[in-house]
């Protein structure tokens, strides 16, 4: 189940489909011959053209087009702004960016031929998938001919952006999680400190939240809910520093316990609140990425969120008096204190690409150029991805003691990721079934429902081969 | 005729007395059945008009509101109409679909008619067996053939656009086939054969007398191909998904409350704009719905 | 009659007039050929290109890994083999397919004939009421599924609100796994005009002589439904329930909508809640297209092509029987 951090929108400027008539009709009258002759097979064709011109610059005026998933007006304006210092150092590469694009539809584009030049994503999970299928064209030759050093990039975050050894991803940022509580509802429930052991927090849960005369839930001190939000099962897991995949990529979630135990704590929480009034309240929860969101009111007083939303929280002129924490650990897991789960923002161009040189000089730009991921990791509040500008001054976010929390996090060396896999992190995605089924209680024995979900998942990893 | 006011006449004949008390406990028993029958379709008509009410109602509602469980707007937010445009390229999801619904009618249109009118007033060989893969046709889903479909279109580098929705059609459409053709056997013969003997060719004959006898069954088939084409969310879904500049309003509506950060208010705003065209299309034009409906059905 | 007594009655008209072969009439035949081919044409291409060519590929690359990425190669009989014993998601897909055709279906029958009637005998507004009646049918169903999980959610929706009213303790329907296919039934009764103007029509055409006849024989109302209405009908209401059971067989976009509004996110795990609203359509419609196993995707394909030719042939064979019917009265 992947809740992803940005919704998406599209792109406000009118397209009117038929505007290639021409093009289209000579298509349409070859579509039966064409289409009998070609038996099925992959479509785009045969692999793209290398990038050619790595040594001398080809100064043709061109325009790329870019993917991305960042929807909100302050992100999309934020994305618009460090394009234009693209434009500025290298004139005659126009971007057109298209926002609130998804993974989804990239890998359909890729598909269907119509695969932008580049394109990134907010799940590093997509990688190994990516990298495996050639679906996004490997980088290496273009990181050697440019001499670009990749010592700058912390080394978790260059595993996480490479696969197999191929490395088709750049990192663009990345997103961490942590705890967000409300100070205001802390105080009037007596509470000091942020919790720091998931038992400390199913406890603050407790004191903190508030029913109705009726029984349901007027605040939740915490939503134990599966798929509220950023509530997932890769953020919570964390705590317990599950591991997702054995070495030899074949799933673990049964063998690890820390599964089990997370999957219990959190069943623990939600049979307390009962898990039909927190149904019941999520489905009256305002939208997550607006005003509305439920913390930014106070219906929730604690919640798992990523470091973006203290951007969000200045932006909707919220109200709420808050701070941040790193996530609590497991009570027998300690050292984890500090650590988190971290998500990788990658960008890569895509098989398919019809401007590849220029391509990369975008990828290139926007991963490792320092005042362009320092001054847009700033403007979005995200965290950035090379050491340069993790230390740079135009991160003026690194003064804000509530967005500090998560560079700390981020620099923790148990922080971890979910890890790639050939087919795209579908074990991921498949766990999300799984887990709404063992809150709903339709999971008798969780050992043989995980045990279960093992299978499937290498069954499911074979199918793509 | 219920003898409300019984006269002294018929009390003083006691067999018709007695015939007449048996009426009257009839009619008594027959208006209790009116208001039965009538109270009961007052009921179903709340039931089935009811939620496009509360749809309008949240329409109108503020952010902070449509949260809650209050049924009546505290505060007519009409702006919610405009934001609807503003939040999300709505207008443009609106030009799509009149441009791809507008060409699927006419393609399924043009078509069709032909092969309706073949299978209605021709007599060949093959007549039984191109109806029956006709009936196929429109029992298929379309999911059995999507993957090839998709394949196809794509190498012809198509997909992306609402082309792959609109070519099919002008290739006869099965549903529209078999509802022309289930309007054209209702034509008597005699009419067709008096142009015939006059030296019509079948064209002629298709052009200058079918065609205007056949006016409500086309309006009919053009109404529902427009507004299949208008609902549809399935082929848009897969052939235009991952470009947002040609979205159908069905697509885009679909993810409008998770994608773009609104609440119920604006959500069932932009549900009313989908509806509307749909709605007010059908009071102009009810007589060829209904008679379109039952022509699936029964008549032939 | 039914529709589809019209199949085989045109097949039975004589052919036409007997063949002469003076050469005057040879030309004149091959002209009407040439004719006949003319009219059909579009849909001789469309049949080819669009039915038949890729009706013979699904089968093939049911039998390969295609991917759209990388070449496909075959891989026998894989793709079957992990539908029917290693998807995890695939069974629970069957299972809920089957609740709508076997729950679903006969309620919106039952649902549209019931209305039907009660309209058939209303003398009053008789018309005004069928409008309002077949108005929700024409609502688009995305915007139908919408509107429906807003007016059904348990926290903010005017429907428990209104059964707080009347004291009755309001399910989770859309968020509830127990709920949510009888909340996507309700929304299929709602919009289930259409049904009940095809019965209704059906049910004007039933001639008022057998009623009055029946009526003279002292038959109580349900007897008159049942040797009446019923004989008179059943060929429409066959036809509407093999309709309804295919559409429910390809059910997907309600439930697909329904799952991504009511959890709040455009990456909601198919099927939600708790994936008792994930449809054989829509198993089919995740794996080719956001997992892109186009080859087992195909291989879904041919198991429901295989399903809906059982029941359209079996609506065809029936449809022939009330031929036969037909012709001995």
């Amino acid at each position: 189940m992947f809740i992803h951090r940005h919704s998406f929108t599209v792109r406000h400027s009118p397209v009117v489909p038929a505007r290639a008539h021409g093009r289209r009709l000579a298509a349409f009258v070859l579509a039966p011959i064409l289409a009998l002759a070609a038996a099925g097979c992959s479509a785009g064709g045969s692999n793209s053209p290398a990038k050619a011109d790595v040594g001398a610059d080809d100064t043709t005026p061109v325009t790329i087009t870019f993917w991305h998933g960042l929807s909100s007006a302050h992100e999309v304006a934020a994305v618009n702004a460090v394009l234009a210092k693209f434009h500025q150092k290298y004139p005659y590469i126009t971007v057109q960016a298209v926002s609130g694009q998804t993974d989804d539809k990239v890998n359909q584009a890729i598909r269907g031929g119509t695969a932008p030049d580049v394109a990134s994503s907010f799940n590093a999970a997509n990688v190994g998938g990516w990298c495996a299928s050639g679906a996004f064209q490997d980088l290496s030759a273009d990181i050697a001919a440019d001499h670009v050093d990749m010592s700058q990039i912390p080394q978790a975050v260059q595993s996480y952006t490479a696969f197999d050894g191929k490395r088709c991803t750049m990192p663009w940022l990345a997103d961490t999680f942590g705890l967000y509580y409300n100070k205001k509802l802390f105080a009037a429930a007596g509470i000091t400190a942020p919790p720091k052991t998931m038992t400390e927090l199913a406890q603050d849960a407790k004191k903190l939240t508030v029913f109705n005369p009726d029984g349901s839930i007027k605040t939740a001190g915490f939503m134990p809910y599966l798929g509220t939000y950023q509530m997932v099962t890769e953020h919570l897991v964390t705590s317990w520093g599950g591991k997702w995949l054995k070495p030899d990529g074949t799933s673990n979630v049964a063998s690890d316990p820390a599964f089990a135990a997370a999957l219990t704590w959190q069943k623990n929480l939600v049979d307390w609140f009962g898990a039909g009034k927190l149904a019941k309240f999520k489905a009256g929860m305002g939208d997550e990425m607006s005003a509305q969101n439920a913390f930014e009111t106070g219906n929730v007083a604690m919640m798992v969120d990523g470091e973006w939303r203290t951007a969000f929280i200045k932006n909707d002129k919220s109200d709420v008096d808050y701070g941040t924490a790193p996530m609590p650990v497991a009570d027998d897991k300690p050292e984890l204190y500090g650590s988190g789960y971290v998500g990788g923002n990658v960008i890569g161009i895509p098989k398919g690409s019809k401007h590849p040189a220029a391509a990369w000089k975008l990828v290139k730009f926007l991963t490792t150029d320092t005042d362009a991921v320092a001054s847009f990791a700033d403007a979005i509040g995200n965290v950035p991805t090379t050491i340069a500008a993790l230390d740079s001054p135009a991160l003026t976010l690194a003064q804000d003691p509530d967005f500090a929390t998560f560079l700390e996090v981020f620099k923790n060396p148990a922080t971890s990721t979910t890890p790639a896999s050939p087919d795209g992190g579908a074990y991921l995605t498949d766990f999300g079934p799984f887990a709404e089924k063992w809150q709903n209680g339709q999971v008798p024995d969780l050992k043989a429902g995980l045990a279960g979900v093992d299978k499937q998942n290498d069954a499911a990893l074979k199918l793509s081969q | 005729m219920t003898a409300l006011a019984p006269t002294a006449r018929d009390r003083s004949a006691r067999g018709v007395s007695a015939h007449n008390v048996a009426r009257r406990r009839s009619g008594r028993r027959r208006t209790l059945i009116w208001i039965a029958e009538h109270a009961l379709a007052c009921g179903l008509a709340v039931a089935f008009v009811g939620p496009i009410v509360f749809i309008l109602l949240t329409s109108v509602m503020t952010d902070q509101q449509s949260l809650t469980s209050n049924l009546w707007p505290a505060h007519w937010q009409w702006s919610n109409y405009t934001a609807v445009f503003s939040k999300a390229p709505t207008g443009t999801w609106i030009k799509n679909t009149v441009v791809y619904a507008g060409l699927v009618t006419m393609c399924t249109l043009v078509s069709s008619v032909p092969v309706a009118y073949a299978l209605a007033r021709f007599r060949f060989r093959a007549r039984n067996g191109v109806f029956l893969a006709v009936i196929m046709m429109m029992m298929l889903p379309p999911q059995v053939l999507v993957i090839p479909m998709y394949i196809m279109w794509a190498r012809l580098h198509l997909t992306g656009t609402i082309w792959p929705l609109v070519i099919p059609c002008a290739f006869g459409d099965a549903f529209s086939i078999f509802l022309l053709r289930q309007f054209l056997l209702t034509i008597p013969e005699d009419y067709l054969n008096a142009a015939r003997i006059d030296g019509c060719s079948e064209v002629r004959v298709l052009l200058r007398v079918v065609l205007p006898m056949m006016r409500p069954a086309i309006v009919a088939v053009g109404l529902f191909a427009f507004f299949n084409a208008w609902n549809d969310y399935y082929g848009p879904l897969i052939y235009t998904g991952e470009k947002p500049d040609h979205w159908t309003l069905a697509v885009g509506l679909a993810s409008f409350k998770s994608a773009h950060a609104v609440q119920w208010n604006l959500t069932m705003a932009a549900t009313v704009i989908a509806m509307a065209p749909v709605i007010i299309v059908f009071f102009f034009a009810q007589k060829a719905f209904i008679e379109g409906v039952t022509l699936t059905g029964v008549k032939g | 009659m039914g529709t589809l007594s019209l199949v085989t009655r045109a097949a039975r008209r004589p052919p036409g007039p007997d063949p002469q072969t003076s050469p005057a009439v040879r030309a004149k035949r091959r002209r009407t050929r040439i004719r006949i081919l003319l009219f059909l044409s579009p849909w001789i291409v469309g049949f080819t290109v669009f039915l038949a060519y890729p009706l013979v590929m699904t089968v093939w690359l049911s039998f390969t890994n295609s991917d759209m990425i990388s070449s496909p190669h075959f891989v026998g009989l894989r793709n079957y083999r992990y539908m029917f014993s290693d998807d995890p998601q695939i069974w629970q897909a069957v299972r809920n397919t089957g609740w709508l055709m076997a729950v679903m279906v006969p309620a919106q029958v039952l649902f549209a004939l019931g209305v039907a009637m009660v309209t058939a005998r209303l003398k009053a507004g008789a018309g005004l009421f069928r409008t309002l009646f077949y108005l929700p049918a024409l609502a688009p169903p995305v915007a139908a599924t919408v509107a429906f999980v807003c007016l059904f959610n348990p926290s903010s929706g005017p429907v428990n609100k209104i059964l707080g009213l009347i004291g009755v303790h309001g399910p989770l329907w859309f968020d509830s796994p127990v709920w949510s296919k009888p909340a996507l039934t309700l929304l299929t009764l709602w919009g289930s005009g259409t049904m009940m103007v095809i019965f209704l029509a059906a049910l004007l055409d039933v001639p008022a002589e057998l009623y009055e006849a029946a009526e003279l024989d002292g038959t109580n109302p349900l007897q008159r439904f049942r040797y009446v209405t019923l004989p008179t009908i059943s060929p429409v209401v066959l036809f509407a329930t093999v309709t309804a059971v295919i559409a429910a067989l390809q059910y997907f976009t309600q439930a697909m909508v329904a799952s991504q509004t009511a959890d709040g996110s455009i990456q909601a795990p198919p099927g939600y809640p708790g994936g008792s609203t994930l449809t054989f359509s829509q198993q089919l419609y995740t794996a080719g297209f956001t997992q892109f196993h186009m080859g087992y995707a195909c291989a879904l394909a041919v198991v429901l092509f295989a399903v809906a030719m059982v029941f359209t042939v079996a609506l065809l064979r029936r449809a022939s029987g009330f031929n036969t019917e037909e012709a001995t009265q």
